[in-house]
This record gives C-alpha cells, structure tokens and sequence, in this order.
C-alpha cells in the first residue's frame, strides 16, 4: 500500500491517536475559557480528525495483514529479588483488526458526534462549553486507551478513565442535585464491576504470569484444561475451574461497564448527560467495552466454556428484560436506553456463543444506528424546548423532515428490516446462538436463542412504538406543533450515521459468495485460535450452517413487532394500551416502575450497609473503645489516684507500716527468685 | 555534620533564629520559616540525586556516627535507606506547603506556631534518618511536644480533649517501646545501635513475641490500627490545618515505617506469627475506616476516617511480605501524605471561607469557586486510586502484591480490601457532591472567593506529584527497591532458621510452575 507510510513509523505514531484527544481536552481544561468559542471547537475537532486520520493508517495496515505493536516503554514494574516480574505494565499500544475497527468506530463516530455537539451546547456559556468539550476529548483518549491498551492493565486504565468522563459528563449540568446523582450512581456501580475487573485480572496473573493479551492468548493455547495447578494460589483446582473463575470475574467488570444484568441500572439514569453524550459514551462506544473485553479474551474463553454459557444466558436475560420495559417508558431518552442494554444483550449472547465476529459486528452497526437515533432524539429535544416525554410529541414529521427520515431509517435498523445493517448482525447472532453447543450446558445457546427472539420482536415493538408517537399522527401539544428542524450542524450527522446504517448490511451479508461474511472473514485472524478449539470442543459446529430459516423467521418477528404498534399507536387500535393500562393497573405500574430493582437494591444493600456504618460507628467506636477502654481506662486512672490518696494522709507511723510489709514482699520475692 | 544532618538540624537552627526574632513581627516570621524549610527542601533533593539504588550500593547512605554516650552504649548514628529517604522527601516537601497554607490561618502566635513547626519537621526527619535505637526514641517522643502544642493553642473548640487523648494514646504506648528498647539493649551485646543490635540480637521465641508486641503496639497506635485508631478522628478534626496536614501527611507513615524499620526486621520470626493477625486488622481498617467515612457529617472526621483505610491498605502490603505489596506499601505511605495532606489543606481553605467544617452548611459550591472545585476532584481521584494517579500505583501493587502472595488466605485478604476500593469512591464522591453539586442554597456561600494564587502555590506541587508520581513512579519505586529485598530476604533467612514452609515473597504463576522442559544436558 504505496500511500501508507511504512509499518514502523505507523507503530511509533500509535500513541498519536490517543495524544491528539489528550492533548485537546489539556488545552481546552487549562486554558479553555479563554480561548474564546471558536477556538475551543478548533481545537476539540481538530483533534478528533487527526486521530482519526491515524487511526484510519494504523487501520489500513491491520487490513493489509499485519498487526502494530508499539513495545511501551515500562510503567508500574516491581522485580522481586529472584528476578521475577510478575507485575508489569508497560505503555505497549496493539493494532490488529479487531482494535483497529474499535478505533475507526471510536473516533468516526466520536468526530460526528464532536460536529453535532458544536450545535447542540451552543446554548452553553463559554466556561461551559470549553468544559464540555474537554471532557468529550478525554473521554475519546480514555476510550483510546482501553482499545488500544496490549494488555488487561492498560485495559482497566482506560476502563476507569472512561468511568471518570461518564461520571463527569452524566454529572455536567451538575447544579441538578439529580444529575449530580445519576453521575456519582454511574461511577459507584462501574466501581463494583471494577472490582470483579480486578481480581479477574489478579487471577489470570496467578495462573498465566502475565497480563499481556499476546501471551495470554499464546499461554492459553498451551493449557490443558483438565490438568491440575500444582502451586499458587489456584493449587489443587483445574486449570479450566481456575480460567472460569477468573473470566466470571472480568465478566462482573463487563457487566458493570456494559449495563449487563445485575449492574445495568446505572444505564437509565445517565440519560441525565447532555444528548451528545448519551450518543458517544452510553451507546456507541463505552458501553460496549464490555464486549469488547470477551472478544479481546476469546482464546481464553474458549477455554471456560461454563464462563460463556453464563455469559450468553445473562445477555439474553438482559435483552428480553430490557425490551420489556422500554414498552411503556415515555421519556424518549429512556426508551433509548433501555434499548441500548438490551442491544448490548444480544452483543453477548454472541461472543458468549461463540460468534465472535457476529458480536462485534452487531457493535458496531449498533453504534451507526443507535448514534443516529440518540442524535436524533437530541434534535427532537432541540426543537420542542428540551421536551423529553414523547406523549407530549407527535406529527413531527412535518415539521422536521430531516431528523425524522434518518430516525426511520435507524429505526428500522434496529428492528431488523432487510436489508439494512441491524438485520444481518442481529440475526447473525441469534443463528449462532440456535447452532452451538456448549459442552458445559448444550441447551443455552438455543434457550438464548429463544429469549433472544422474543427480545427482538419486543424490540420491533417498542421502536416502532417511539418512532410513531414521535413522528406520526397529528400533533398533541403546542410545542409540537411549532416545532423547528435543527441546524446543518446537527442534520449532517444524523445523514453520516443514517447511511453507514444502511451501508453496514454490506459487513455482514450471509451465503458464501464474494460479498458475504465480509466482517467474519476480516476479523477470522483475531479470532481464529478460539474458533478452532471451540470447533474442536464441539461447542460450534465442524461445518458452516446454512438455514435460511432462522433468518425468515426473524424477519416474521420484526414485522409482527411493527405491525402491533402500528395498530396500537397509529391504526385503529389506539386506544387499546390505555384500555390495557387500565386492566392491569399492577402489572403495568411495575414495569412502568422498571420492576423496582433500584428500590430492591437499596433496600437490600445500600439501606442495610449505611445502617450498619452508622451502627459500627455508634457501637464500635463510640461506645465501645471511646467510651469503655479509653475514657473507661481514664476514668480508672483517675479512681486509682482517688483510692492512692487515702494513705497519703501525712501518717508517718502508717509509712513506716507499709515500708516494712513492702521490704518483706521484696526480699521474699527476691529471694524465692533466687532460690529457683 | 554530613549533608544528611545539615538537612536534619537546618529547620532547629531557623526555629533558633526564629527565637531571637521579635514577637511582633509575624510576616518576618513567616518568611524566615519559608526560607528555613525551602532551603531543607532544596538540600533534601541533594539526598534524593544523591542516592544509588544499585544492588550493590551499601544498605544506609549519608551515614554518620559519632559518639554521644559511649558508656552506655549510645551514639549519634543517622543514615537513610531508600524507604527512610522517600519519608525524609515526603517531609521535606510537605512542610513548606504547610507553612504557604498557614499564611492566613494563624494569625495567633505566629512566632510560636513557626517554631513549632521548625521543630517538628527536624524531629520528623530525624526520626526517619536514626539508626541508634535511643536516637530515634528522643526523635519520636520529641515530636509529640510541637504537636500537642499545634492542637492544644491553634486547634477548636474541642481542642483539650483530643490533645490529652492524642498524647496519652501514643505516649502510653511508646513507652512500651522503650521497655522494649531497654530489653533489646540487654540482649544484644550492649548497644542501643540498630544495625549493631539487628545483627547481634539473641532472644528466645517467647521474648521476641513480647518484643514484637512491645514495639508494634507503639507503632500500632501510630498508624493507626483498627481498634486503636479513635485518637486520629479527634486529633484531625481539633488541629489547625497546618497539624492536620503534618499529622495525616508525616506522623501516620513513622508507624508504618517504624513496622518497615523495626519490628519487622528484628523480630521476623515472631513476625510471622502475628502476621495474620496484622492482616485481618489490616483488612478490618481498610472497611471498617471506609464505612466510618460513609456516615461522618464533618468533613475532617470523613478525611480522618479515610486514614484508617488507606493506612489499612499499607499494613495489609506490608503483611503480605512479597516485593509487589511491600513496594506497594511504601508508594502507598507517600501518596497517602500526599492525597489525604492536600484533601486537608483543601478543606482547611474552605473553612478559612465558611469556618465551619459541617457536609450540610456547604453545596453548589462549584459554580462558584470553580479552580477549588477542580482541584478538590483531582486531589478526591487520587484518594480513590484512579489510575493515572499516584493512588492507583500504590493500591495496585498492594492488592496485586497480597493476591499473589504466599500469605495465608492471601485472596480472601485481596479481595475483601478491593472491597474497600468500591466503598472509597462511595464516601469522597459522596463529599463531592455535597460541597460542590446541587444548587447554591445557603446564602453565606454566596460570595466566597476562588483560589489565590497563595492558595494555588500551595495546591500545585501537591497536583503535579499526584499526576506525576501516577504516570511515572519508576523513579519513586526505585529507592524502595533495596530495602525491600533484604527485608525479604530476612524473613527467608528466618523461615530457614526455624525451619518453617515457605510464606515469603510471591507465588509462581500457576503456569510456570509446571516442570520445564529440559533445555540442554542434565547431570
């Protein structure tokens, strides 16, 4: 490739791409507020292009084949005095196709979603908008690093950096005591997964020695898993029961990170962030990390096949339990939300069954079409005065055309219309779930696969539910009707993301010919070792299964979806869900209320662990060490001397009594000393 | 008098000066306090450029001995290794930081207040660089005095209380490091020297088991240790910003130090035998601190609860004796003087503006004092160990350190502290929002003014080594290096001696313990 330089240059430029951004959000954090407006744009999207531009090189040579690896220099390294180094961190960056799509899709999206955000925080003053563009900045360095990072280290740097910006961006009109909240619950419940990140990453130290995903992935392949530990702290399990312990471990981190079951309600609350952010950060690209993570690790993976049924069973558990309750929220962002944990569902049923490719490939179509509608959703805001509540909407495809076409058009990405992009990486996924066979429990992939389906008409449903209360029909408010389209700013975006939407179907197409299984066959390389010992284990089928009929079956599923809210909310039926409401006043207030899993959670752990805090502190410390055993042992100190007083009454015929008992004490003792 | 003893006595010396100085004169004093500890700081760096880490340099550099009292076995013997020069750095650092903060602050007894602080920070470097167990006796008793006077005349309102329970908490128990000292001294040749004595020490199990408690129950209090750790609320929340920063920054490492220098290399095989328990305390702090900070309402007695936490996450690498945990422990102590000094100064500045130290009296400040919010979150992702910061260096290596230890139950350890990680970012974001989200409903706070650059001088350093010390801790890790090694190696040679199963250092990774495969020839 004549118009790419040279592989080594290309390696020692990786650090640029995550630099660009860093250095972006330097410049506009210090100095910010008096660079004046334009200048803040110039800088933030000046650095988005350039890494972009980059990225898209070091892109171009994963393509050509070859993997970068920049060799970091080291940066938390301890070598015990026999020489070993078990922990050590360098600063290496690897491109192979797998991160280098990351990449592209990182900062591609992130620049749309940069230009977008010049129109939409206009309203900002300038310290304000100089803030929001810092923050956007790193988090895309943040998100960078996670990507890019060639090992589980650098990975969680990243992990905890993109926590850092959600927290700071969810949080960024944070004079609303309840954004300020929906931050600080985001970064909290990212804390615990965090956690499960940890000692994931601890485990695979005590089993492999190294935290390098190269040496891993080459590591694992040697393992035998049936055979014992003979030392360490894993003695005595199997390497498969240790491997197991350790991925559940990462996948608690993914789950927190992902909004996966049970760690997916700080999801919702974080639609508090500006739109852009919900766009950038909840749905196109951090939440996915988690993915992201199980894709990075597949060799490992393939290794732990009870860690991947649970894996599946969880995202299908998400899917179908998310879409359920995006059926009745009325705010737009939130149904957005609650369908991006249950997109993010399907994500993990593949990697979890083993479609790897087909995982990653619905990531990044997802990240097209759920950019797009978030944007979307954003304009709409815009343009009815920060209106959220989509009751309140409706007709507004009259009054803005643009924002409404690409918002069909990602809607019907999402449900799963051909053919565009959301129908061949969905279906992908649940085709795969439908042939595997894990060997821990045959039966997930197809029980996934089932749930999944379910998901997925749920998802027709509630798509097309928003879409046509939103766009269709006459308008019910004053602010509907005087709608205004946005600006160019915001509209060309939306046009970018609604074209790749569609143009993504070309990754994925099914068969066997020239154009079909484009994204299987780019990324077979990263994946390769891990399919090939599933294949082995007979976990995925020996031959390619090709049944069209799950694919028509699927296409069945989105049109009922559609077709139901068509009746429901724009046809004849429309006064059915209130009638529905009505019937079952119980069932419909629990999903409306998201089934009270935040209210389970705090009065099972939050509520229960602030009592025992305050009861320790009470108890333990004020009562028990002040008050018994310090002041207590004062107060005995102090009643001694009371006691020490009363012979010193000046008596001198009363010393010269206890001089001579005590003179007698100490020799008997003295003496019975030394006669022993 | 070698450098290390001018970089000892330089701050006596500028108390001494400060002595003849006029009492009225307090932006003299001011200045000649500054001078005195940035002159100490700018010398302290000819220690730090000056030190070799070098596997082979000597064990303690700048060492000087001179006789004091030959009768009884006592010298004026000083030397640093690299554990002891991070702490003597930490001080050197802290203090004139301490005294820029004070410039407002104390506007009572200004040539007292100084004077105290020169003291304190000769005491406190001095404790740190003695290698004569008497020495480093008259060093530690000899920073008690300044301190309960700091808290006893500039403290608040409660300030007698938490002085007498500060001085007879840990005076109570140094002297049970003296009768240990005394002990040592008859049982090793007669000689208070520590290098003298470590090497010529014969005691029998039982007595080195009452050694060790002697000594660790002194430092125990110090750091402090879950359950002797209620002094420290009170003491933090009574002294003046400028003891708060010095107690949390300085006074807090002499106990973990003291464990490092003493009690852990001189006794190690009773060590070992105490060291589950140290580990379960240890653990038992790091949550039982986090959970205290959860439901203070005083923004010092959060700070100071936290201590015990992080000070708990220090005690539990030190315990898990392999090289990652205790190299851990050590940047641990730095950036623990660090995070916690600076979240002190910070709220210290707030109460210059508000004078008051209640959660509930502050809110929405960030719109209004935009810099001191800022700095707040970065100094509050430190304390929480966010990587990228000093924080997450040392709480990685030390959880990292402890999992793949050979201590006992070493993950159960790891991961019920991990635990306390998730509860950290629960108190300081929770402080956070309070003081500097939600909206500015009190109308005191209306009007309070940003950072100075005064203020700003003061917060700087403490920013930069936060970033820096997180992006590049090869330089902070190195000194620490030696000194952890012969302590692992002691405790080898202990083990060896007693005939015990390995539980020192680190574990082999599960994959490379299999037997490797023959390269070449065997015999």
């Amino acid at each position: 490739m004549p118009f790419l330089p040279t592989p080594f240059a290309a390696e020692a430029s990786l650090w640029a791409i995550i630099l660009f951004p860093l250095a972006g959000a330097a410049v506009n954090g210090l100095a910010g507020r008096r660079l004046g407006r334009g200048n803040v744009t110039l800088v933030a999207l000046g650095a988005m292009v350039g890494s972009f531009a980059i990225a898209a090189v070091a892109f171009g040579w994963a393509a050509a084949g070859r993997v970068l690896h920049f060799q970091g220099d080291p940066w938390i390294s301890v070598t015990g005095a026999d020489g070993r180094t078990l922990v050590d961190a360098a600063w290496g960056l690897v491109v192979d196709r797998l991160s280098g799509t990351m990449i592209l899709v990182v900062t591609g999206v992130g620049t749309l979603i940069h230009v977008y955000s010049t129109s939409y925080m206009s309203h900002e003053d300038d310290a304000g908008y100089a803030r929001f563009f810092t923050y956007l900045n790193l988090f895309v360095a943040a998100m960078l690093v996670l990507v890019l990072g060639d090992s589980l280290i650098l990975t969680f740097v990243g992990w905890e950096g993109v926590g850092l910006c959600s927290y700071l961006l969810i949080g960024f009109w944070f004079t609303d005591p309840q954004k300020a909240y929906a931050g600080r619950k985001a970064f909290v419940v990212n804390r615990i997964g965090d956690f499960g990140f940890l000692v994931g990453l601890f485990s695979l130290l005590a089993i492999f020695g190294t935290a390098r995903y190269a040496d891993l992935s080459a590591l694992a392949r040697t393992v035998s898993p049936g055979a014992i530990v003979a030392g360490g702290v894993f003695a005595g399990w199997t390497y498969q029961a240790a491997i197991t312990f350790a991925l559940l471990c990462l996948f608690v981190g993914a789950t927190g990170k992902s909004a996966q079951i049970p760690l997916y309600i700080w999801l919702p609350d974080a639609m508090a962030g500006p739109t852009p952010v919900s766009a950038l950060i909840h749905a196109a690209t951090m939440v996915t990390a988690g993915v992201y993570l199980v894709a990075r690790n597949s060799m490992l993976f393939a290794l732990a096949p009870a860690a991947m049924a649970t894996v599946t069973l969880v995202g299908a558990a998400t899917a179908l339990l998310a879409a359920a309750i995006a059926f009745v929220q009325n705010d737009i962002k939130k149904v957005l939300a609650y369908s991006t944990v249950s997109q993010l569902g399907f994500m993990f049923i593949g990697v979890g069954a083993g479609v790897f490719s087909a995982g990653v490939l619905h990531l990044v179509t997802h990240a097209f079409f759920k950019a797009c509608l978030f944007l979307g959703a954003g304009s709409v805001m815009h343009g009815m005065g920060d209106e959220t509540d989509i009751r309140k909407m409706g007709g507004l495809w009259r009054r803005m055309p643009a924002t409404a076409a690409t918002f069909l058009v990602a809607t019907l990405a999402i449900t799963g219309f051909v053919p565009l992009s959301g129908f061949f990486s969905k279906d992908a996924i649940l085709a795969g779930a439908l042939h595997s066979a894990n060997p821990a429990w045959p039966e997930v992939g197809p029980i996934a696969y089932a749930l999944g389906s379910l998901a997925a008409l749920g998802t027709a449903f509630y798509m097309s539910r928003l879409f046509f209360l939103t766009f269709v029909g006459a308008p019910r408010t004053h602010a509907a009707e005087h709608a205004h389209e946005s600006s160019r700013l915001m509209t060309v975006p939306l046009a970018v993301l609604a074209a790749l939407a569609v143009v993504g179907a070309v990754l994925g197409l099914p068969g066997d010919g020239a154009w079909s299984e484009l994204f299987g066959r780019f990324t077979e390389p990263v994946f390769a070792p891990a399919l090939e010992a599933l294949r082995r284990s007979g976990h995925l089928p020996a031959e390619q299964v090709e049944s069209a009929l799950p694919f028509l079956f699927a296409w069945v599923l989105a049109a009922a979806g559609t077709g139901i809210a068509w009746l429901l909310y724009a046809g004849p039926g429309r006064a059915a869900p209130a009638r529905l409401a009505r019937a079952l006043p119980r069932t419909y207030q629990l999903v409306l209320d998201k089934f009270r899993i935040d209210e389970l959670y705090e009065a099972v752990i939050v509520g229960p662990l602030r009592t025992l805090a305050r009861v320790l502190w009470r108890v333990v410390d004020v009562f028990a060490i002040d008050g018994l055993l310090v002041n207590g042992a004062a107060r005995a100190a102090g009643f001694a001397g009371t006691i020490a007083r009363l012979p010193q009454n000046g008596d001198v015929q009363r010393y010269a009594a206890v001089m001579t008992v005590a003179a007698a004490v100490i020799l008997w003792t003295v003496l019975g000393v030394g006669g022993q | 008098m070698n450098l290390l003893g001018v970089v000892t006595f330089l701050p006596l010396a500028g108390a001494l000066l400060a002595a003849l100085l006029p009492r009225g004169e307090a932006r003299q004093h001011r200045a000649l306090a500054l001078a005195v500890t940035l002159a100490t700081f700018l010398l302290s760096l000819l220690l730090w450029f000056g030190f070799d880490a070098g596997p082979a340099a000597p064990e303690f550099q700048f060492e000087a001995r001179h006789p004091w009292m030959p009768g009884l076995g006592i010298g004026y013997h000083v030397g640093l290794d690299g554990v002891a020069l991070l702490l003597v750095m930490l001080t050197t650092v802290l203090t004139p930081v301490v005294v820029l903060s004070t410039w407002r602050a104390v506007q009572d007894r200004v040539k007292e207040f100084m004077i105290a602080l020169l003291v304190l920070e000769t005491a406190m470097i001095g404790t740190f660089a003695a290698l004569d167990l008497v020495l480093f006796y008259v060093f530690w008793e000899l920073i008690l005095i300044p301190m309960y006077l700091l808290i006893g005349i500039w403290g608040s309102q409660n300030r007698l209380y938490a002085t007498v329970k500060f001085f007879v908490y840990t005076f109570a128990a140094s002297v049970l490091m003296l009768v240990a000292i005394l002990f040592v001294y008859f049982h090793d040749g007669a000689t208070f020297d520590y290098v003298d004595a470590r090497a010529a020490l014969q005691v029998t199990p039982d007595q080195a088991r009452w050694l060790f408690l002697a000594f660790g129950l002194a430092f125990a209090v110090k750091v402090p240790m879950f359950p002797l750790h209620t002094w420290l609320p009170d003491a933090h929340t009574e002294a003046p910003t400028a003891g708060s920063v010095i107690l949390a920054g300085v006074l807090l490492k002499m106990g973990t130090f003291g464990f490092f220098r003493y009690a852990l290399p001189l006794f190690p095989a009773a060590a070992l035998e105490f060291r589950p328990a140290i580990a379960v305390l240890a653990t038992i702090g790091i949550l039982y601190g986090a959970l205290m900070s959860f439901v203070q309402t005083d923004m010092k007695r959060l700070v100071a609860y936290s201590s015990v936490s992080h000070l708990g996450f220090v005690m539990l690498g030190l315990a898990a004796l392999s090289a990652e945990g205790l190299t851990g422990s050590v940047y641990q102590m730095l950036n623990h003087g660090i995070s916690t000094g600076a979240l002190f100064l910070l709220v210290g500045m707030l109460y210059e503006r508000r004078h008051t130290r209640a959660v509930a009296e502050y809110g929405g400040l960030a719109k209004q004092v935009p810099l001191l919010a800022t700095a707040f979150v970065v100094v509050t992702l430190s304390s929480i160990g966010l990587p990228g910061t000093n924080g997450f260096v040392g709480e990685f290596l030390i959880l990292s350190g402890t999992f793949l230890s050979r201590l006992a139950h070493s993950t159960v350890f790891a991961t019920l502290a991990a635990l306390g990680v998730v509860l950290g970012a629960v108190y300081m974001l929770t402080l956070v929002e309070k003081v500097f989200y939600g909206a500015l409903h009190k109308a005191e706070n209306r009007h309070l003014p940003d950072l100075s650059l005064r203020e700003g001088l003061v917060l700087a350093p403490m920013i930069a080594l936060i970033v820096v010390m997180g992006l590049l801790p090869a330089p902070f890790l190195a000194p620490a290096r030696p000194a952890v090694n012969r302590l692992v190696a002691r405790f080898q040679q202990a083990e060896a001696r007693v005939g015990a199963p390995t539980a020192v250092g680190t574990v082999e990774a599960a994959v490379a313990a299999r037997p490797a495969l023959p390269t070449g020839r065997s015999f």
